[in-house]
């Protein structure tokens, strides 16, 4: 298998493009991304060397904070690309195909930026070797480990089948089934937290499905329309996909947030308080401004402009509904004693807001080189449009 | 002193602490019994646990809880102290991913320094707020001298020292383990010997001789959040 030309960017172009960088014509979006870079790389450099007691907010009382966020975040946006890609070449085989490549490299993308983040998290990252030597079955996240390491597989499978043009069904199928599971039990792990009732529920495991589909719709839909402007494609017939995914996507998303907030809402058990406490920001922000709103802006226009400005504000807004998500559990402590706070206030340090940065720099650097030196143009020339 | 049945209290549980060695690990069953009537909420049982196990700052392996209760005039004040509750049935083990937390044959949950990699997932899952992440942090603050502060703590054989956040109980969740190390030697709990009230009992309940197992065996008695499933054995007199 030819590995330079087809799964990364020929020597030459590579050169070429890093060359052209160098003169200062990678654009904005490019330098701001190697900026973040720096920054962020800097920021995991700290939290290695100085330790967690000097650069993370996270503590007792919330002992999952931003970082968690960015890997579920992330993890979610790389499941939704592999969805976006499988129902992409179902339901839409001939509008979809030009985008394929860059879906699921990106798909890969985003799941090793949430690698990097969950790697700055955890207090003693150099004894992951103990998930082989010692594993626990009965562990959500043992499983994540195993269903993770099976789904990287087939992304890169599947990216490697349609970079040398040799798309295969059943790699596609395997990687959506594995997709499924790994996320479910991504989310079946806040899910299968009875001590926390802002997480204990059957319905997480769904909702992380529903909210992968969203997020990796709105992420493929921004590099679908700038691809559809930079190569004069039609957009009204290319875009036609992605605009149906994000509406279908928002749909899902508000149901199951719709039930998750009112069952919560109902509910009486001992730390249920916080679907209270929270209610205002999960109904007005939550459902109304991060689903109904992008909802009615896709009915405004679908241009390529105003599809990629709607996909970039789902995105924003759901890194909030991720955040909300994850520390919401910890809003209310378990134990109170001495002087905690009867609700619990997390704002993440400056080191965990640039480990969120340097996981959208890193998605961005790559796929803005590799596009750049023409990776992606191989499996558009094979394609059908 | 405390009595019971007229006889010393500490001498009773040492000597029922000395009988329940003589029998194999699996046959003993640790539990605490905290009568609230005889909480004076000194502190004395977190203190005393502090300097047993070199806890660092916001890591409290037996806070006690404060409560002011009634209305004026009739106030008083109530204290609840939490160890960890040792569950017979604990929501922290399973979801370990590494099995570096398990509950022993003698009903003890300890953690493996050497295999925890710190993802927390026990510290949420634990519904008693029992559980800590050390993250490295020190009562001396960034004082090059930490003498106190680094030395072994003695917990699971006293081989762990803080030295920097690559060792050690740093990076690791913790909790409390009833002074395993010290119990394995013939010593009582840290926190039981501290009480000042005579409040705290520990022992074999498998015993039906030992002190503790003739205290919950009294109606008197509950368990704290007994109705998640978890088989707490830390029982309440009130």
């Amino acid at each position: 298998m030819e590995l330079f030309g087809v799964l990364v960017p020929t020597k030459e172009k590579l050169i070429a493009t890093v060359t052209d960088i160098r003169k200062g014509k990678g654009g904005l979006p490019l330098y701001a991304s190697l900026l973040g870079m720096v920054v962020g790389f800097y920021a995991i450099a700290a939290i290695f060397i100085q330790g967690h007691a000097h650069t993370i907010n996270t503590n007792n009382l919330v002992p999952w904070g931003l970082q968690i966020t960015t890997y579920i975040y992330f993890v979610l946006i790389s499941t939704g690309c592999t969805f976006v890609n499988f129902f992409g070449y179902i339901f839409f085989p001939q509008q979809y195909k030009p985008f394929a490549s860059r879906v699921i490299f990106l798909g890969i993308m985003t799941a090793a930026a949430a690698f990097f983040s969950l790697a700055t998290e955890m207090g003693r990252i150099d004894r992951m070797y103990n998930f082989i030597l010692s594993p626990n079955p009965s562990s959500p996240m043992f499983w994540m480990g195993v269903w993770y390491t099976c789904y990287f597989i087939a992304i890169v499978m599947e990216y490697i089948n349609i970079q040398t043009n040799k798309h295969s069904n059943k790699v596609m199928w395997g990687a959506f089934f594995i997709a499924v599971i790994t996320h479910s039990t991504l989310g079946s792990l806040l899910g299968a937290v009875s001590s926390r009732a802002y997480f204990y529920s059957a319905l997480l495991p769904i909702y992380f499905l529903f909210i992968a589909f969203l997020t990796g719709g709105a992420l493929t839909a921004i590099v679908a329309a700038i691809t559809v402007r930079q190569q004069k494609m039609d957009a009204a017939y290319h875009l036609e996909p992605f605009v149906k995914f994000l509406r279908i996507g928002l749909g899902l998303a508000l149901l199951v947030g719709f039930w998750r907030t009112a069952i919560g809402l109902a509910g009486h058990v001992d730390g249920s308080e916080v679907f209270a406490l929270t209610a205002a920001n999960s109904i007005i922000f939550g459902l109304g401004v991060a689903l109904i709103v992008p909802f009615l802006m896709l009915r405004m226009s679908q241009s390529a402009g105003w599809l990629a400005f709607t996909g970039l504000f789902i995105m924003v807004t759901q890194l909030k509904t991720r955040n909300d998500l994850v520390v919401g559990g910890f809003k209310v402590p378990l134990f109170r004693v001495y002087d905690m706070p009867e609700v619990v206030h997390y704002t993440p340090s400056v080191y965990e807001i640039l480990v969120l940065v340097a996981s959208i720099s890193l998605v961005s650097v790559l796929y803005i080189v590799c596009e750049k030196a023409g990776l992606f143009e191989i499996a558009d020339s094979k394609g059908v449009h | 002193m405390e009595q019971f049945d007229g006889k010393d209290i500490m001498e009773i549980m040492q000597s029922d602490l000395v009988r329940a060695l003589k029998k194999p690990r699996k046959e003993r069953r640790w539990a605490m019994a905290i009568d609230l009537k005889k909480c004076i909420g000194c502190h004395a049982c977190t203190t005393g646990c502090m300097s047993e196990n070199l806890t660092p700052p916001e890591i409290h392996y037996r806070p006690v809880k404060e409560e002011e209760i009634g209305e004026f005039p009739n106030t008083g004040m109530r204290f609840l102290p939490r160890p960890c509750m040792q569950c017979d049935s604990p929501t922290c083990t399973p979801v370990c991913p590494v099995t570096a937390t398990y509950k022993r044959d003698d009903g003890i949950v300890v953690i493996d320094y050497k295999k925890c990699i710190g993802c927390r997932y026990c510290i949420v899952a634990c519904p008693y707020g029992a559980r800590s992440a050390d993250a490295g942090h020190y009562y001396t603050g960034d004082f090059h001298e930490k003498t106190y502060e680094v030395e072994n703590s003695g917990e699971y054989g006293g081989n762990f020292k803080r030295k920097s956040h690559w060792h050690s109980p740093i990076g690791n969740a913790r909790k409390c383990h009833f002074c395993i190390h010290r119990v394995e030697k013939g010593e009582l709990t840290r926190c039981t010997t501290t009480c000042l009230g005579g409040a705290t009992f520990f022992g074999d309940i498998n015993d039906p001789q030992a002190l503790i197992t003739k205290l919950v065996s009294k109606p008197n008695v509950f368990k704290y959040k007994e109705e998640l499933g978890t088989k707490p054995m830390v029982f309440y007199l009130t």
